[in-house]
């Protein structure tokens, strides 16, 4: 698709505009979602790396389990017990979501692996060491929670602590795929 | 940021540092001066966004209290007011999603008069005839209703570039977001600002 | 969000003076060809010079002393404020902590602390995740930040968030890949299989809307 903007000012009547572009939306996620399991083919912009997210519930009680049959990942190692000596006294950490996204280099990136909390990221380039310098923001559904600055290295993830649910509480994992 | 003005200045930078530090050290004196350093450009930040006198009254206040209690955080790897204009626009993009305007244009005309200090851009450059100075006056009119029927992102953007003549990568950094959304967010935001003042362009005033 | 075309980028990098000496020859050499372009380039110009002209850098702030004497009135407040937090944090203490008061125990805390601070920095300089600057719009939330040292993880716990109700069904997604697509501003998340699991878009509040 390529953008037919330039010079076209009648798409600029701000009522007209909006109701365009509302209707793009609409339009293209009907069809997204008519054409699955056929991806629509949407040429990619530049990447700086990956990221790999997940929203993690953490308990106590083995019975609270949620019963998700997503599978803790081996990297970052060792999760559940480096997870255990941050958000201590939980003691049963399991994963709700996850999702493997590249950090666009240009344009925002959501990491999404649950439509209860998310993350959108803008990469703000490469840091020392192969990290990334990013720009966070941690959104509950349509409010934007917390917003931070990071660099963000492979093998030293992110844990962020959300909140509570079904007497425990739910955490964010974020860590940096190495290229 | 190359347009702050006490970021030009070796020696008003300077004046900013020392002012900085009595400030971590406690010394609300010096905090007050850096307030009135800034109180204009803040001011003049938090009023284009939200358009009306008390909100951006309290929101630059807001901004400098929030400043004062971040001080200590504040390591100077940048300049102060690059810092201090991040935080009153957090303060005011905030203050704007929790009324649920941003974006809307619905903004009331009423509270878009405000007129400039004497001795800044908008002040003409020599002497007008009546007829001009109104003409002049229409015109401003009619880019304050256009600048306040865009969204706050693509005011922001606007506002960022023309008036304080950010880069794109200081916009970004201010922004919070990346080099391609604020080229995006500058093209569409005069893109709308183009269609508005349309006849005031091919009929200049 | 929407992406304008290369050709959009170019005209207000050119307006903006962003570019190189000779992407700027590059791009006027066009006008000659493209008169459409020469025209939107000057009404572009045109604009930026009427919004430089008319928009205040600076504008008085109204009741300027009282401004500032309210914000150290303010300030006041909070030292006095703080001040009595920590005096009735340290009295709910202080009976917890007495055991520390004994000389040899007080001296192992030190090293032991001195180790950890040695441990951090070593692993600091070997490449962690770091977290430099934290905001919450919502000022009854807090955002602290921890570098945990034994977790080799950078921790920042966000205080004062509502929970979420026990009834409510939090839905995880196993998203495989992701394509985003700027121009209509929505990102499609898909699952192993090629099938979509949500799409995100944004309104025109730049607020996130789950579609499906």
């Amino acid at each position: 698709m390529t953008t037919t903007f330039q010079r076209q000012n009648i798409f600029c009547k701000s009522g007209l505009w909006r109701r365009l572009c509302l209707s793009c939306v609409i339009w293209h996620a009907s069809f997204c979602l008519a054409q699955q399991p056929t991806p629509a083919v949407v040429r990619q912009p530049a990447t700086d790396g990956k990221v790999w997210g997940a929203l993690i519930y953490a308990t106590t009680d083995a019975d609270k389990l949620t019963g998700s049959a997503e599978q803790m990942p081996t990297t970052p190692q060792d999760l559940p017990a480096r997870l255990a000596k941050v958000f201590a006294p939980y003691t049963h950490f399991e994963i709700i979501g996850q999702h493997l996204q590249d950090v666009f280099r240009e344009y925002e990136s959501w990491v999404v692996p649950s439509r209860d909390l998310f993350l959108k990221i803008d990469s703000k380039g490469p840091a020392e060491d192969g990290g990334m310098n990013l720009h966070l923001q941690v959104w509950r559904e349509q409010q934007v929670v917390a917003k931070a600055d990071a660099i963000l290295r492979a093998g030293s993830p992110l844990f962020i602590g959300g909140p509570k649910w079904r007497g425990g509480q739910l955490l964010f994992v974020l860590e940096l795929r190495k290229k | 940021m190359s347009a702050a003005p006490a970021a030009t200045d070796p020696v008003e930078q300077q004046l900013d540092v020392d002012l900085v530090i009595r400030s971590q050290a406690g010394d609300t004196r010096a905090f007050d001066l850096l307030v009135t350093r800034y109180r204009s450009r803040i001011y003049a930040m938090t009023y284009h966004l939200v358009r009306n006198d008390t909100e951006a009254w309290d929101l630059a206040q807001e901004a400098f209290i929030k400043a004062w209690r971040a001080l200590p955080n504040f390591k100077q790897d940048a300049a102060f007011y690059t810092w201090l204009y991040r935080i009153a626009h957090n303060v005011t993009c905030d203050w704007l999603r929790k009324k649920k305007i941003q974006g809307d244009g619905e903004f009331d005309d009423e509270h878009t008069n405000h007129r400039a200090m004497p001795g800044s851009r908008t002040m003409p450059q020599g002497f007008d005839t009546p007829d001009r100075a109104i003409k002049r006056q229409e015109l401003g009119q009619r880019i304050d209703q256009a600048i306040a029927r865009l969204s706050v992102d693509h005011r922001q953007a606007v506002m960022l570039r023309e008036i304080e003549g950010l880069s794109y990568e200081e916009m970004a950094e201010v922004m919070g977001c990346s080099l391609g959304t604020v080229m995006s967010r500058l093209f569409y935001a005069r893109k709308k600002l183009q269609e508005m003042l349309k006849d005031t362009y091919e009929n200049p005033i | 969000m929407k992406t304008p075309s290369e050709e959009n980028h170019d005209l207000i990098r050119w307006l903006d003076d962003e570019m190189t000496v000779g992407e700027r020859r590059a791009f006027e050499a066009n006008w000659q060809s493209d008169p459409e372009l020469a025209a939107e380039a000057e009404s572009m110009r045109w604009l930026s010079e009427r919004l430089k002209a008319h928009l205040p850098a600076e504008i008085p702030v109204p009741h300027a002393d009282f401004f500032n004497s309210q914000i150290q009135a303010r300030i006041a407040q909070m030292e006095v404020d703080d001040a009595r937090e920590r005096a009735e944090t340290a009295a709910s203490t202080s009976s917890r902590f007495l055991w520390l008061r004994l000389p040899w125990l007080a001296g192992a805390a030190a090293a032991a602390l001195a180790i950890v601070g040695l441990v951090w920095t070593q692993s600091g300089s070997s490449g962690c995740s770091t977290i430099l600057s934290t905001y919450t719009p919502n000022p009854s939330m807090k955002a602290q930040v921890i570098e945990h040292v034994d977790a080799v993880a950078t921790v920042l716990l966000l205080e004062g968030l509502d929970p979420i109700p026990a009834e409510k069904k939090v839905v995880g997604f196993h998203v495989h890949h992701a394509e985003s697509d700027a121009e209509v501003a929505t990102t499609t998340l898909f699952d192993e299989n090629g099938a979509v699991l949500a799409v995100v878009a944004l309104n025109a509040q730049g607020q996130p809307q789950m579609l499906k």
